[in-house]
């Protein structure tokens, strides 16, 4: 699952570092690949590793990857994720959503950007609550369809917010008419979370 | 992008490599990112710890040494290092007189700094965290927040440093540098942009006969483009709204700081400080220290921060004691 979302990433990280370039200074595809590559790593390291342990050294692993607030933010997701897992050994839709929403809360206390200013959060908040809304007996891929389409069209709506947090605040208007890089990467993450359960 | 580089992928590690070549008698880099002193401090003296993205050379790690920092840790170009290496840095400088650990205001290195110092509580590690929030360009009533911290750091460190240096517990030094930090204000300008070196991107545009008061190091927009001022009437635009920023009065006395940013030269900055001195003494206000160097640059853009802050003897003796860091030094 987390292999596909770092497969994603790979693919468009050219894209993220162009948008970061209208937001930002222009290196948040480099620190989405760098994140990526570490989550890799510490996969491949840990083969035998029980889930929730993997979720943590993953979360630790990307914010040892330096990259700003994303490190952190990003990390704090995977953390999160790992909390929920402890001791769940079926992972059933209802265990993949409340995952997820732990994982998103952990990453919202260090955000503290709510939807509309302009931030990861506007895909997170929306595939949280896309998770919530889902249907009791909806399977895992169901679910995950709708947190990725929830996430993604939450990206899209950022291309004419002004930003409110992060180096993209002190733009002003200029950052109008590009979405926001971290909502793009958030969007792509629930897509290889998708992608993972239809192959 | 006209620099001398290699391969970008590899720019923070090749770059403290070169420090510690020029300068491996006063520091030594370990672990890969963190930058310490090659004589460590007596472990019954206060720690100092500071956190931040490469790119700004000197600063920040040009500033560790005697005192004046312990350990900087450094992140990549731009962008503030992650949790784990600051939580190493904190279990090294661990010790029962503590840490004090100055935050520059900017998000990366905030929530860096915030999990770091939640992990090292855990931990029963002893620190206290600073913020420096002194830049003034988004106006009066903004909150700390949202201002950044910029050279200001700088002169802090060297403050908060001499105090440490001199045996004083954790507590004051802690209080001495806070009553510094209260009492300092920044204000940029930025004549020309400069290229992120790891994407090669102009971090922002400029129109040839434009400057731009108030920019971040980052090249963060500020309070908009103007005309291009002379180096007096932009030296009093400056300083009236810093002076006013720390409240400075008649008879007061302060610190100056021209920080070139990288592309500016020495000449222009003595213009500028001449323009300064002239409306300062219009008011009576008193320069007591000064410096006109590149201490926080952003790679090549021209421009500079204009740093005051409001200084008493006890201040002037800490910003006078001896240090000797790799780009400052004191006798």
């Amino acid at each position: 699952m987390i292999l596909s979302a770092v497969a994603r990433i790979r693919e468009n990280h050219e894209i993220l570092s162009r948008l970061d370039s209208a937001t930002g200074d222009g290196d948040h595809g480099t620190t989405m690949l760098r994140a990526m590559k570490a989550a890799e790593d510490t996969i491949k390291d840990n083969p035998d590793e029980k889930t929730s342990d993997l979720l943590y050294k993953i979360g630790w692993g990307i914010m040892s990857a330096d990259g700003g607030s994303t490190g952190p933010l990003l990390g704090s997701f995977f953390m999160g994720m790992s909390e929920a897992v402890d001791g769940v050994s079926e992972f059933d839709s209802s265990a993949v959503a409340e995952m997820i929403i732990a994982g998103a809360g952990k990453m919202h206390k260090q955000s503290r950007a709510q939807v509309g200013d302009k931030t990861m959060m506007d895909a997170m908040l929306p595939a949280v609550d896309a998770l919530r809304a889902a249907d009791k007996g909806a399977t895992v891929q169901e679910i995950l369809k709708q947190a990725a389409k929830a996430a993604s069209d939450g990206a899209d709506a950022t291309k004419d917010m002004k930003a409110k947090f992060g180096r993209a605040r002190n733009l002003g208007d200029r950052v109008i008419g590009h979405k926001d890089p971290g909502s793009v990467s958030i969007s792509l993450i629930f897509q290889g979370f998708y992608e993972s359960f239809t192959n | 992008m006209k620099k001398f580089i290699n391969d970008p992928v590899n720019l923070t590690a090749e770059l403290l490599e070169g420090l510690e070549i020029a300068h491996g008698d006063k520091i030594a880099v370990q672990s890969e990112k963190l930058v310490v002193r090659a004589t460590p401090k007596d472990k019954s003296k206060v720690a100092l710890l500071t956190l931040g993205g490469a790119g700004h050379e000197p600063a920040l790690s040009g500033f560790v040494g005697e005192g004046m920092l312990d350990v900087s840790v450094v992140g990549d170009i731009f962008a503030a290092p992650g949790p784990p290496k600051v939580l190493e840095a904190m279990r090294l400088l661990n010790r029962d007189a503590g840490i004090l650990f100055v935050v520059l205001n900017h998000a990366g290195d905030v929530m860096s700094a915030n999990m770091a110092m939640e992990m090292a509580e855990k931990e029963g590690i002893k620190v206290k965290m600073i913020l420096t929030h002194e830049d003034i360009a988004p106006g009066a009533d903004t909150p700390v927040e949202d201002r950044r911290g910029l050279v200001g750091c700088i002169p802090l460190y060297k403050i908060a440093g001499a105090a440490a240096e001199s045996g004083k517990g954790l507590d004051e030094v802690y209080e001495i540098a806070e009553r510094f930090n209260n009492n300092m204000a920044t204000l940029a300008v930025a004549m020309n942009s400069a290229t992120h070196p790891s994407t090669g991107d102009v971090l922002f545009d400029l129109a040839d006969d434009e400057m731009e008061i108030g920019m971040g190091q980052h090249g963060e927009a500020g309070t908009g483009s103007t005309k291009i001022l002379s180096a007096d009437r932009t030296a009093e635009v400056m300083i009236n709204s810093l002076a006013s920023a720390i409240n400075a009065k008649k008879g007061d006395k302060v610190m100056v700081i021209l920080n070139g940013a990288g592309g500016t030269t020495l000449m222009e900055l003595f213009i500028v400080l001449r323009g300064v001195k002239k409306v300062l003494d219009d008011k009576g206000i008193v320069i007591v220290a000064s410096k006109v160097a590149e201490l926080l640059t952003v790679q090549e853009m021209a421009g500079f921060q204009m740093f005051i802050a409001k200084m008493d003897d006890d201040l002037l003796d800490l910003w006078s004691a001896p240090a000797d860091s790799p780009y400052m030094t004191v006798r």
